[in-house]
């Protein structure tokens, strides 16, 4: 059944990064039941970014099982060195279901869903744990700091899945000026939540 | 825009995934948004999907997934700078994926056709040189047809390679496949395929469809995959038998509903060289088999 986090929230936000480098790299190796911990410790997080992209259960099933045969499958090429495991597995998961929604969405259920839908940070959504909490508010507060049509480009990439000519035609601005607001958005938001690269 | 905000530009679009397109359509592109092959935003952008609240997937995900894993190879790492990011590393796995129907069997063969080629039947090329699948078990599977009760006339050819079997059937079919019901079935297939002498065989099921069996001689387990077996009527089951010297001993029954893929782990303690046998028997199962098998694989 489909539920927020309640079991094991505490493992799921706080594996810290090493942690999860030490147990990707152990599936690097051919450790099937390393995957199993792996899974446990990254299977909401992945799934409730793919639901959120998503919304319809059964592809956001198809698409979370897409993303962890891909994570075991190109586990032993994972760079600790260029990046955090959590990340590399969360992009691979965004990447998926943009493709999905890109390969499966016509026009009109896209608009629909974007009327539907709040796609800014979800604020209202009561977190289930102080560390999510923390790490929701914190990008909540750096969010605060991009300009209303950087954070409303930003939002629709990254949470809504459109694309340059989808925002364009979405916001009515040109293709540049979608471009610009994306990136002096990310550069705010990089600066705000002090991330390394 | 001067040429560091246009790579600037292109570096948010792609951590953002919002390029016009697919991902890979531009990959010089997307390369020339990095910075020694990282994208200075993709650690931001995780940061975005870290703040959507956690979901937990239902149990089943996680089954389904400890058997599939079990039977996907994983890539080999390389040294240079191609290494992963998602990005990056998706073509080889597309590849594979997209490549996948074309490489599956012909679904149903008329029986008398493989049969006759049976013993002869040429193995296809492995694509994969670390492949693990045994082929033509040709003297192994006569010495068990000699022992069954009756004369086996549809022993079909095994002639499968790695590359048909991961792609057709561990990637191909993923949304339709029913797991065991009993989560430590998962587990136990998991451990089966990573023991260190773990190996696998393909062979055709007279009447349509593939069975793979994986065994360990160490761990004395297997585990029977079947995709595409046709559902039984309500009053008859598949059996499964492991076929030894003393004759056919039972390894349980299993069920097929829908199309797709099951897996079964076998009841019973294997012995080395014992052949693994199906049948389709009565409901509930026969202490000795009542019909040909359709099915046999040597391990």
């Amino acid at each position: 059944m489909l539920s927020a986090v309640s079991e094991n929230p505490v493992a799921q936000s706080s594996a810290g990064n090493a942690e999860l480098a030490a147990v990707l790299e152990r599936v690097a190796a051919g450790d099937q039941l390393a995957f199993g911990e792996l899974y446990d410790l990254t299977s909401a997080r992945i799934f409730g970014l793919v639901r959120r992209l998503l919304v319809d259960h059964a592809q956001s099933e198809e698409v979370t099982q897409e993303v962890f045969l891909e994570i075991w499958q190109t586990a032993p090429r994972f760079d600790a060195t260029r990046g955090a495991a959590m990340s590399w597995m969360m992009t691979m998961a965004h990447r998926r279901a943009v493709d999905r929604i890109r390969a499966s969405q016509a026009g009109r259920d896209r608009d629909q869903r974007i009327g539907r839908r709040d796609l800014t940070v979800e604020y209202d959504d009561v977190a289930e744990t102080v560390e999510i909490t923390i790490e929701h508010e914190r990008v909540a507060r750096a969010m605060t700091r991009l300009t209303e049509l950087q954070r409303e480009a930003v939002s629709l990439a990254y949470y809504g899945g459109l694309s340059h000519s989808e925002l364009a035609h979405h916001l009515d601005v040109p293709l540049g000026t979608v471009k610009t607001r994306l990136r002096d958005g990310m550069i705010r938001l990089r600066d705000e939540l002090g991330v390394s690269a | 825009m001067s040429e560091r905000d246009e790579r600037l530009s292109r570096a948010a679009s792609a951590a953002l995934h919002a390029t016009d397109g697919s991902d890979t359509a531009e990959p010089e592109a997307v390369e020339q948004s990095t910075v020694d092959g990282v994208n200075e935003f993709s650690e931001t952008a995780a940061q975005l999907g870290l703040a959507t609240t956690p979901v937990q997937p239902p149990a089943s995900l996680r089954d389904e997934l400890m058997a599939r894993i079990a039977l996907t190879p994983q890539l080999p790492a390389i040294d240079d700078g191609e290494a992963a990011t998602g990005a990056s590393a998706a073509p080889a796995v597309d590849a594979v994926t997209a490549a996948s129907p074309t490489l599956r069997l012909p679904a149903a063969e008329p029986a008398a056709d493989t049969a006759a080629d049976a013993p002869d039947a040429p193995a296809a090329s492995s694509a994969r040189a670390d492949s693990t699948v045994v082929e033509e078990p040709g003297p192994a599977e006569r010495r068990a047809a000699a022992r069954w009760r009756r004369p086996v006339g549809v022993l079909l050819a095994v002639a499968a390679a790695s590359a048909l079997f991961f792609g057709g059937l561990a990637i191909g079919t993923l949304s339709d496949s029913t797991p065991p019901s009993n989560p430590s079935q998962a587990e136990e297939l998991a451990a089966i395929a990573a023991a260190p002498d773990s190996q696998r065989a393909v062979a055709e099921v007279a009447g349509g469809g593939t069975a793979t069996l994986v065994w360990s001689g160490e761990l004395g387990r297997s585990a029977l995959l079947a995709d595409g077996l046709a559902p039984l009527p309500a009053d008859q089951t598949y059996q499964l038998w492991y076929i030894g010297e003393e004759g056919p001993v039972s390894a349980g029954t299993f069920e097929v509903s829908g199309k797709g893929t099951t897996w079964h782990v076998l009841e019973g303690e294997m012995s080395a060289g014992d052949t693994v046998g199906v049948t389709v028997e009565p409901s509930g199962g026969s202490d000795a088999p009542t019909s040909d098998p359709i099915v046999a694989i040597a391990s």
